[in-house]
């Protein structure tokens, strides 16, 4: 009844670490792609914007997040990744490659680099897929579970429909169905996948770390089933180009602006009232997600285009704010814990791995960065500013990564340790 | 019924370590080590709670000796050294390290909470069966 579960404690700090550095080096990229082309970025299907979409949503996005997953995967879903160094080490390569071709693809306009990150980026997220969605299933069953799960299928189908996509692009043929697959592609990566897998963590994060009154067990059961129904609806509406598909982002929206307001609310009347920048990130992430909802709104009722890439900016901006908090808490975290649990005496505390100073001007630029993005989508000079602020946000994040990995690998050389019993 | 009984307790410990935080970050640094001792009692309470009586009827019944239950008596031993720093550094006046090291364990101690309420308790509650409601009675009556 029991077989195959083990509550472990984490898996190496490498396995974790690898996915969160490459994170500022694809903002990096992408902040200079927007520095060189302002107005080609907010141009709808320009070969730039759709280069930095994807450096956005799977270089920093997704990268954080499957780096996550390996962290979270023993502690939620029961049964740890198998093979962890492994395949996080085969995931992150073929991301890597996956994610490189596909903006130099749409840059270049290339066939075969189209080819090369269908290959790498489908081979790595269905290998993720394929390697965590079975341990989610035949143990036990909670409410982040389940959100876990529908964030995974959807990512499976995402890449399935990016590959499609991929593949039009490589022989410049497109499908009648190519609109179709093109909003199931975004709907399901943005909802489907980061959405719902930022939610499925807010259900225990929020509630547990901060000491809020806990969401509603109808909330919780119920959000996931309300988001899979609305997704597929939608999907079986555009495919049949069938009219009245907006009913399904109404819900969606709906559902959003429910989680956004229950979160804040809680997050406000939380119980632990010690200064955290984490909280500085979830409080503007929320706010940057119903920003988002209302400029898409915007654009269902006007058609105006501005509207909707400064919805886009902001989901995309509510991402990387929750991200950024929990980065922020994760990898200071792991350092102390690993170097705690190895017995190393003068293992550093959280607040030494990465100060709070370093973590508030990070918060700022973050800030920053978002009034200029979005800005930006009326004056592109702005947008360029933002690609400034943006650069600096991502090489603050660099710096706190590279100087916590320091600080873990000098106490590993240099620290004492307890002699193992 | 374990799930519960045990998850209600997970939260009493949470909100007694918020007010001994507040406390320090009132600077009231005599009654914040009150409050932490109070916080600290009943966290070692409930690790008692399932090391001497939970756990012995779990791995009795299912003949499960080392696994999830020793991996959460080896988390216990960890959080009972950084609760002994959390009590050092109140009682040496050191609120900065009192923080430092509570962000650890606030961090550690919801992460194995998290183990326990999604996974081994509910795998508790299914070898317990009928008897859970009696395992509770037993615990309520355990002494501090």
């Amino acid at each position: 009844m029991y077989s195959g579960l083990s509550l472990d404690q984490a898996p190496p700090i490498s396995v974790v670490t690898r996915f969160f550095l490459t994170v500022p080096i694809f903002g990096l990229a992408l902040c200079g792609l927007i520095l060189v082309n302002p107005q080609a970025v907010l141009t709808p299907n320009h070969p730039f914007s759709l280069a930095v979409i994807h450096l956005f949503m799977l270089g920093v996005i997704t990268m954080s997040m499957i780096g996550a997953l390996f962290q979270m995967q023993s502690v939620l879903g029961g049964r740890p990744i198998p093979s962890a160094q492994g395949n996080a080490f085969l995931i992150h390569l073929f991301l890597l490659i996956g994610i490189a071709s596909l903006s130099s693809a749409f840059i270049l306009n290339s066939p075969p680099l189209f080819i090369v990150a269908s290959l790498f980026l489908g081979a790595g997220i269905l290998h993720s897929a394929n390697l965590i969605l079975p341990l989610l299933f035949g143990g036990g069953i909670h409410d982040t579970l389940r959100g876990m799960r529908l964030a995974l299928i959807s990512l499976f189908i995402t890449a399935v429909l990016g590959i499609i996509m991929a593949s039009e692009y490589a022989n410049a043929s497109f499908s009648g169905f190519h609109e179709a697959i093109r909003t199931s592609h975004y709907s399901l990566g943005l909802v489907g996948w980061i959405g719902t897998l930022i939610i499925a963590v807010a259900f225990q994060v929020i509630e547990m770390f901060y000491v809020t009154v806990a969401y509603s067990a109808w909330c919780k059961r119920n959000a996931f089933r309300i988001i899979a129904a609305a997704l597929l609806l939608k999907i079986i509406w555009l495919f049949g180009a069938l009219p009245l598909a907006w009913m399904f982002d109404l819900v969606i929206a709906a559902l959003l602006i429910g989680f956004a307001t229950t979160t804040a609310n809680r997050l406000n009347m939380r119980k632990r009232r010690v200064s955290d920048v984490s909280i500085w990130f979830w409080f503007f992430g929320i706010g940057l997600l119903v920003v988002s909802i209302l400029f898409y709104g915007v654009f269902e009722v006007s058609g105006y285009p501005p509207a909707l890439s400064a919805s886009l900016i902001a989901f995309a901006l509510f991402a990387l704010s929750v991200i950024l908090g929990m980065i922020g808490k994760i990898v200071p975290f792991l350092v102390w814990f690993h170097l705690n649990s190895a017995g190393y005496m003068d293992a550093p505390i959280m607040s030494n791995i990465i100060p709070q100073t370093r973590a508030k001007y990070l918060f700022a630029l973050t800030v920053l960065t978002a009034f200029l993005a979005l800005e930006g989508v009326i004056l592109p000079d702005a947008f360029a500013l933002a690609a400034i602020t943006g650069g600096g946000m991502f090489a603050l994040l660099l710096f706190n990564l590279m100087n916590a990995l320091r600080l873990y690998r000098h106490t590993l050389t240099h620290g004492k340790r307890f002699e193992q019993m | 019924m374990i799930l519960e009984f045990m998850r209600d307790d997970h939260r009493a410990c949470d909100h007694l370590y918020t007010e001994a935080e507040a406390a320090v970050l009132a600077k009231d640094l005599e009654k914040a080590a009150s409050l932490f001792q109070d916080f600290a009692e009943a966290t070692l309470h409930h690790f008692d709670m399932e090391e001497k009586e939970l756990f012995i009827t779990f791995e009795k019944r299912t003949g499960m000796m080392g696994g999830p239950t020793q991996m959460m008596r080896y988390e216990h031993q960890q959080l009972r050294t950084l609760l002994e720093s959390m009590r050092l550094a109140l009682s040496e006046n050191r609120p900065n390290d009192f923080f430092g090291i509570g962000e650890s364990m606030m961090i550690m101690l919801q992460q194995h909470n998290m183990k326990e309420e999604q996974m081994l308790y509910p795998m508790i509650d299914r070898a317990l069966d009928t008897d859970a409601g009696l395992m509770i009675q037993t615990l309520r009556e355990m002494v501090r």
